[in-house]
């Protein structure tokens, strides 16, 4: 009933959505751009909406800022920073972003937890930092890309884009093509025969089948659709553990401008206290271990397969040197001068784990994030190379949280189906997929396959995500089969799901800024030493929760230390205390650091001292000496 | 190719004389210029320069300009001027292209990229690159190797990348203004550039600041020359502490001097190796975040045929390769083996210049420049650091000397004798009492900005000429593909075999070991074209003086073979095609750094 509402209401709203198979519901770049102006009318004087960007296709990526714009201005105050989509096919992430903006705008009214977060703090909302890669998702053919309109030679072959994918069975989707190969290296699964894995030669098993992507070898080299249109996966844009030279990681670090949008807003706001990007990495329900690193990425299989039968097209054409008798070069082995001897390298390597330091506030946040949301499991993730999140804290220095947002989470054991009064098929499920699973993979358990885990979701929910496979007589690769998973059903849910989780997903935003650093000047006093000199005491504390950075913002020096000034002249400074200090970090929940001045001065004169926070806020005192 | 000369003018001058009326025009209009050169002819001066430009003498920002545009306007044929776009201070990257576009596209052609003073300081870069414009210039239809240069190459160069550093430089008295000008908060107050150095005592100088505080120093002034302060050894106590360089608290924190303009690195700004600022200091938040870096980089990006790299800095005599940093680990051997052999001979163009890897030799580096264009662009790339103290004594005798220390030129004193007699004493600032607000009564003076990064002027012009013909030879065996013979054998009905010489005939392969491995580059081209012709087979020929297989090459369109590895340096390789059909057929090698070249044979 309220799926079919919701349907009606976006038939209504946002009428040039295609409706491309069942990605109703989904925005389009100019229906998102409705929606946040309609968000941004409907709530003046706490939200505006700016172009932090425009892409090479020519749309903007929007920022909307949430705060009440009474009190302290907005670039003062500690500020969490959402951004979605960075990945062109992560669509579900723009969704939440809208709906968390709906919930922060329209429970301000009635909400006075929520209230007081938008009159003390900001929220940044990047709902779709790449929409041109989203809008492909709109396409007459559903091609799945996570890319941006960038150019990019995928092939290396000096030709550009000339052999993408092809619809061949004309069911509007690229998914992919299974064929019969006495060499190939795949088989169908026994346990699932929609499912294909990789055949175990230790099993005592034969590859039967090779896997393409659907359509021709339209450049004639040999390899199925190894250059298709664009460009680059801007989750995979940014500075930390980048991929360097791997194709859709853009020809350098922030190559792109979506993502150097997304950049000179941060550098330029170092307010952004928390980021939280909605993406297809996941640190939110399994939180980094004991050693701080990030549970492993896990694929669909199915895609993967289809992307190992490119892999070899960058290898054709190395050639070994024909130099006998012509070369200049001989003496094989030789090492030339190398440098080597009084080495003065080695330095300092770039942290890759999440300080220990750190750990228990992930955690923490990791708490409740699950608690906020009721997520506990996650779609196919991928390993977060150059991911925005990652630069969030290594470089940037801030708690930064990725989640795709869902969970294609069967209820198999236990009922996560709390406060699911509009979860569509919440309730069946759990027995809706017998037989599966008991062929040694174990039900639903850590060692099934994403593609397992996904296909039974998808069964039990009756959501039409995968394309049977039907038979194909390809002009070049004789009878094939076409099917698979749909490019955007695996990895965004229905439309119709946005309703429930969007609010959750609101919640934890909020719940975000209540954990920001807080400083104060918790006592001040001035004590009179007689003949015009005075002793000042503070106490500095952070009544927040968060520290006023984190270890990996010390360490990296990307967050400004808290600095405490007494404005004296410097002359008139005698002793104590530096007339300006610095703390690195001060831990949250009451912490305090110590000050003491003496100073010369003139009785009745009043002194401010002042105590400024990158992300935990600012606080001022005027002293009268007495 | 012809260089434009005389003798391609003549000709159509003397078709002009055919007509009477003409000829007289002629004689009334261009009497004067013709007789122009024989009246200069008569000037014994040797050489005879068009364009005169002093080089013993340093160029300021708007100078730099005033000349290359002389130089354009003086040959307007090979020299274009224009800009790689603005600095953060508005002033304009200047970019001079020599290209001769009578002998080919420019495009087509292997280009030489020559660039200088990414640090503020580092100035002299910026008089060598005006120097070898103006030096290809002047010797164009001269010297024949130049002239052979300037018609096979295209050079680009760029004699200030930073150059709102080298105008704070000149104009603003400093030394060690390393830095470009983007303002950064160095000192994490919230203000940006606030409390720099400043010229107290208003002689034009940036002095150091040294305090009398006698029996609680760090140093001493040495017996040896008064003007000089020495360390005190340990567990002595010295009459004098150094306090830095001049300046006040500004900004009324009670520090002085903590926050002046910049404060990063615009060589650790590149996308090979970046690092965030607590790897490696001065990086800034992210590669080609300095509109200078950007700039640059757009201009090397849509420049796929640039084949070589020059950058110079300043100073300690290097000719530096990468890789910056241990961790990325060796360049492949075959890189190893070409780097060695320019940098060797480089060695024996520049006395004093060790030619060495830069973290190995100097220090680590990460996102710098070269590291970017050598790993991320593909391009065989160097950096002078030009000036070696070395070369104050450069003789084996002044050597034996400065190692003795009773010599009046050993150590430090061979500073304060060369300035005394080389230089009169230009460079020095004698010692003078101040009145520091912060620092109570203290003396200011010391050495000039101009002693010891940037040579003596009267030795400039040496060092712009060395360190030129170093580019140049570099410029020179940047890659150059030719077809030579050819060989058609029919083989029976309407098959035949083609063989082709495919040759580079230069040091440099089309595409380095390491731009092949990160796929930097596009693949060079095989290509095979005819009317009414199939290719059955293509493969390298192992020897062509000896029978035996050749190397079939395993693609799918062999009309058009990739070679995505390039083609080595100095060698010649011999592709056999077995194709059907009949006519004329074209053989072409195209490559993105060694230019393109063809071949027809006729199947018959």
């Amino acid at each position: 009933m309220f799926t079919r509402l919701t349907f009606l209401l976006v038939l209504l709203v946002l009428p040039n959505t295609v409706s491309a198979q069942t990605l109703e519901g989904y925005h389009t770049y100019d229906a998102l751009t409705r929606q946040v102006n309609a968000l941004v009318a409907g709530h003046p004087g706490l939200a505006t909406a700016e172009s932090i960007g425009t892409t090479l296709e020519g749309r903007e990526v929007w920022l909307v800022t949430i705060g009440n714009r009474q009190g302290t201005p907005l670039k003062e105050r500690p500020a969490v920073l959402v951004a979605a989509n960075l990945e062109g096919n992560q669509l579900v992430g723009s969704e939440l972003s809208l709906e968390a903006i709906r919930y922060l705008l329209e429970s301000y009214a009635t909400d006075a937890d929520v209230k007081a977060r938008l009159d003390e703090s900001a929220f940044y909302f990047i709902p779709r930092v790449n929409p041109d890669g989203a809008e492909r998702a709109f396409a007459r053919v559903q091609t799945g890309s996570p890319f941006n309109a960038s150019d990019y030679d995928d092939d290396n072959d000096a030709r550009m884009n000339e052999d993408g994918p092809e619809d061949l069975n004309g069911d509007g989707l690229i998914t992919v093509m299974r064929v019969p190969d006495p060499k190939g290296d795949y088989m169908i699964d026994p346990d699932e025969s929609r499912l294909m894995k990789k055949a175990d030669a230790s099993e005592g098993e034969a590859g039967t089948h090779t896997i393409y992507w659907e359509g021709r070898d339209s450049d004639g080299d040999g390899f199925y659709n190894d250059d298709g249109d664009g460009g680059v996966d801007i989750n995979r844009n940014f500075q930390h553990e980048y991929p360097y030279y791997e194709a859709g990681a853009g020809i350098h670090m922030a190559s792109e401008r979506e993502s150097r949008a997304v950049l000179d807003f941060v550098i330029a706001n170092r307010n952004v206290a928390v980021m939280l990007v909605y993406g297809a990495s996941d640190n939110l329900v399994t939180a980094p271990n004991d050693k701080g690193e990030l549970s492993p990425a896990k694929g669909l299989d199915l895609w993967s397969f289809a992307d190992a039968s490119v892999a070899g097209a960058r290898d054709v054409g190395v050639f070994q040197t024909q130099t006998r008798g012509f070369g200049r070069f001989g003496g094989f082995g030789q090492q030339g001068n190398q440098g080597g001897g009084g080495g003065r390298g080695g330095g300092t390597r770039p942290a890759t784990t999440v300080d220990r330091g750190d750990l228990a506030y992930f955690k923490a946040v990791s708490d409740g994030y699950k608690e906020t949301t009721g997520l506990e499991g996650v779609p196919p993730i991928r390993k977060p190379e150059g991911a925005l999140f990652q630069y969030g804290y290594y470089q940037y220095g801030v708690p930064a949280f990725s989640t795709p947002g869902w969970a294609p989470t069967v209820a198999a054991d236990t009922s996560a189906s709390e406060g699911g009064r509009d979860a569509p098929g919440a309730a069946a499920p759990a027995a809706a997929a017998p037989g599966r699973g008991a062929g040694g993979r174990g039900a639903g358990g850590a060692s099934a396959s994403a593609d397992a885990a996904l296909l039974k979701w998808m069964d039990a929910n009756d959501i039409d995500g995968f394309a049977e496979w039907s038979s194909y007589d390809h002009p070049e690769l004789g009878a094939v089969e076409i099917g698979g998973f749909k490019p955007y059903q695996a990895v965004n849910p229905p439309a119709s799901m946005i309703a429930e989780l969007g609010p959750k997903q609101g919640g934890f935003v909020a719940h975000l800024a209540t954990l920001f650093a807080d400083v104060q000047i918790a006592e001040a006093e001035v004590i009179s030493e007689g003949g015009g000199i005075f002793r000042i005491k503070a106490e500095i504390e952070n009544a927040g929760f968060l520290p006023t950075s984190t270890a990996q913002g010390v360490r990296s020096r990307s967050v400004r230390p808290t600095m405490v000034q007494l404005d004296i002249e410097p002359e008139a400074l005698l002793s104590g205390s530096a007339k300006t200090s610095f703390l690195q970090a001060t831990d949250g929940s009451g912490r305090r650091q110590s000050f003491e001045w003496i100073i010369q001065g003139t009785r009745g004169e009043s002194v401010e001292l002042r105590v400024v926070s990158q992300k935990g806020g600012s606080d001022t005192r005027t002293l009268r000496l007495q | 190719m012809m260089p434009v000369s005389i003798e391609t003018v003549t000709p159509r001058f003397r078709a002009a004389m055919k007509h009477a009326f003409l000829f007289a025009l002629a004689a009334l209009f261009l009497a004067p210029l013709v007789f122009a050169p024989a009246a200069t002819a008569q000037q014994a001066s040797d050489p005879q320069h068009k364009v005169q430009i002093d080089f013993n003498r340093w160029h300021d920002y708007d100078e730099l300009k005033v000349d290359l545009l002389r130089l354009e306007k003086a040959y307007p044929e090979f020299l274009t001027y224009s800009t790689l776009g603005k600095s953060y201070g508005g002033r304009d990257i200047m970019l001079m292209t020599v290209n001769n576009p009578k002998t080919g596209d420019e495009m087509d052609k292997a280009a030489m990229y020559i660039e200088a003073n990414v640090h503020g300081n580092e100035i002299q870069g910026a008089e060598v690159s005006l120097y070898t414009v103006w030096y290809l210039m002047e010797n164009y239809g001269k010297i024949d190797m130049i002239t052979r240069l300037v018609d096979e190459r295209v050079f680009y160069i760029v004699p200030t990348v930073n150059p709102d550093g080298r105008q704070y430089f000149f104009e603003d008295t400093g030394s060690g203004a390393r830095t470009g000008h983007v303002p950064v908060d160095s000192d994490n107050d919230g203000l940006y550039d606030e409390d720099g150095p400043d010229d107290l005592n208003g002689n034009g100088v940036f002095d150091t600041i040294r305090k009398f505080v006698p029996g609680e120093g760090t140093h001493r002034i040495s017996h040896d020359d008064r003007r000089m302060l020495e360390p005190v050894p340990a567990g002595e106590k010295g009459d004098w502490v150094i306090l830095g360089r001049e300046g006040i608290d500004n900004d009324g924190d009670g520090r002085v001097n903590e926050d002046g303009p910049g404060g990063y690195d615009p060589n650790r700004n590149w996308a090979s190796d970046w690092q965030p600022n607590y790897i490696q200091g001065g990086a800034m938040d992210y590669p080609f975040q300095l509109p200078t870096a950007r700039a640059v980089n757009d201009f090397l990006v849509s420049h796929p045929n640039i084949a070589g790299v020059q950058s110079y800095h300043n100073s300690g005599g290097m000719i530096l390769r990468g890789p910056g940093a241990e961790w990325q680990g060796r360049y492949p051997r075959e890189d190893i083996q070409l780097y060695d052999t320019l940098g060797e001979n480089g060695e024996r163009m520049l006395p004093y210049y060790d030619y060495i890897v830069i973290w190995s030799g100097l220090y680590t580096v990460h996102g710098g420049f070269i590291d970017w264009t050598n790993d991320g662009l593909g391009i065989v790339s160097f950096s002078n650091e030009l000036w070696a103290g070395g070369q104050y004594y450069n003789s084996p005798d002044l050597k034996a000397q400065q190692a003795d220390p009773d010599s009046p030129i050993a150590g430090q004193r061979g500073s304060y004798f060369f300035d005394d007699f080389l230089e009169f004493g230009d460079q020095y600032v004698e010692w003078e009492s101040f009145e520091h607000p912060q620092y109570g009564t203290v003396e200011m003076g010391g050495w000039k900005k101009m002693r010891g990064r940037v040579p003596p002027r009267f030795m400039n012009e040496e060092l712009s000429h060395r360190n030129m013909a170093f580019s140049l030879y570099q410029a020179d065996e940047m890659p150059l593909m030719k077809m030579g013979a050819t060989r058609v054998e029919k083989v029976g009905g309407d098959v035949y075999r083609v063989r082709v010489d495919v040759e580079n005939t230069k040091l440099t392969p089309t595409i380095t070991a390491r731009a092949a491995e990160n796929q930097v580059v596009d693949p060079d081209l095989l290509t095979l074209a005819g009317r009414n012709v199939e290719v059955i087979s293509a493969g390298w020929v192992q020897s062509k003086h000896m029978p035996g297989a050749t190397d079939l090459i395993d693609q799918h369109d062999l009309s058009r073979i990739l070679v995505r590895n390039g083609h080595p340096g100095h060698t010649t390789r011999t592709v056999e095609y077995l194709v059907r059909g009949s006519g004329e057929v074209t053989i072409g090698y195209s490559s993105k750094k060694g230019g393109s070249a063809s071949t027809q044979v006729r199947l018959r």
